[in-house]
């Protein structure tokens, strides 16, 4: 499957994480790598350069991706989402990105608000009990 | 293959790594959903059937980060399921995507922005708390003469 524009990957994205919300179990993976095919060649290592990586004469796109995680006798169910980024993009995206993770993980823990309020009832219960 | 406690370590060490080995290195970001594993009770016959039906427990999640470069083996890995700290976490995905891009490391934005934040909401506070200081003995008049000194009162009796 060929890449995705980013627009459509954070479609995709949001209807992924719909997909797990209700369930009580599953996985949702994004990885993010240096997108490295299919790119104009690092020049060729010098005595200063031993690794051109390092320092590439221009910036490289990134590739990020998203999967369920369904495979083997599940790959029927995989989803395989896949996006690259501009360099100048990067910004914008993970800001994006951020917003609909937040709002697709919604089984972790919320803010705890409740704590000081337990604490006082549970005061307001001792003191209670010696009084009577 | 260490984890560590503090998303701040865990970033650090990436950004290192990342800097080491830009091409190679991958960050995984995995969302999990697990149900909370149950108790065990004694009487086993109908126990998993009742229990499940009888626990409305919500599925737990968490977010591993996990940052992996092939070609050395390194692996450094955060965990957490607070979600108060998933936008802050990927915005350290974002800025972690700059050295895999082979952009320049930016100038801390985050560090001057979160003081700032937390001055708001401490102000915020502060007000509220005036407000009610102020709105109180007008609502209690009738029992107590002095807001704080009626309260102590109570407590101690």
């Amino acid at each position: 499957m060929g890449h995705l524009s980013n627009d459509e990957f954070f479609t995709k994205l949001v209807e992924l994480f719909d997909s797990r919300k209700g369930k009580d179990h599953g996985h949702i993976f994004l990885t993010q790598k240096r997108l490295s095919y299919d790119q104009p060649p690092l020049p060729e290592p010098t005595s200063d350069t031993i690794l051109p990586d390092l320092h590439p004469p221009r910036p490289l796109p990134v590739l990020i991706r998203a999967t369920n995680g369904k495979g083997k006798e599940n790959r029927a169910k995989k989803i395989k989402l896949s996006t690259v980024v501009d360099p100048d993009a990067l910004p914008a995206f993970f800001e994006r990105y951020a917003d609909v993770c937040k709002a697709g993980m919604t089984t972790l823990k919320p803010r705890d608000r409740s704590k000081r309020k337990m604490k006082g009832k549970k005061k307001k219960a001792t003191t209670g009990g010696i009084g009577a | 293959m260490p984890h560590y406690a503090k998303s701040e370590e865990w970033l650090r060490e990436s950004q290192l790594l990342l800097e080491a080995r830009p091409t190679t290195t991958r960050i995984t970001t995995k969302y999990s959903i697990k149900t909370p594993k149950l108790r065990k009770s004694k009487t086993a016959d109908d126990a998993p059937a009742t229990e499940t039906a009888a626990a409305p427990k919500p599925a737990r999640g968490f977010l591993t980060l996990k940052t992996y470069d092939p070609a050395s083996g390194v692996t450094l890995k955060y965990r957490t399921s607070k979600a108060a700290e998933v936008s802050r976490l990927i915005m350290c995905l974002g800025k972690l995507s700059r050295p895999m891009a082979g952009l320049p490391e930016q100038k801390d934005e985050a560090m001057a922005d979160a003081p700032a934040e937390e001055g708001t909401p401490a102000a915020e506070k502060s007000e509220a708390a005036a407000t009610a200081t102020t709105a109180a003995p007008a609502a209690q008049q009738a029992p107590a003469t002095g807001g704080g000194k009626g309260k102590k009162k109570k407590g101690k009796k």
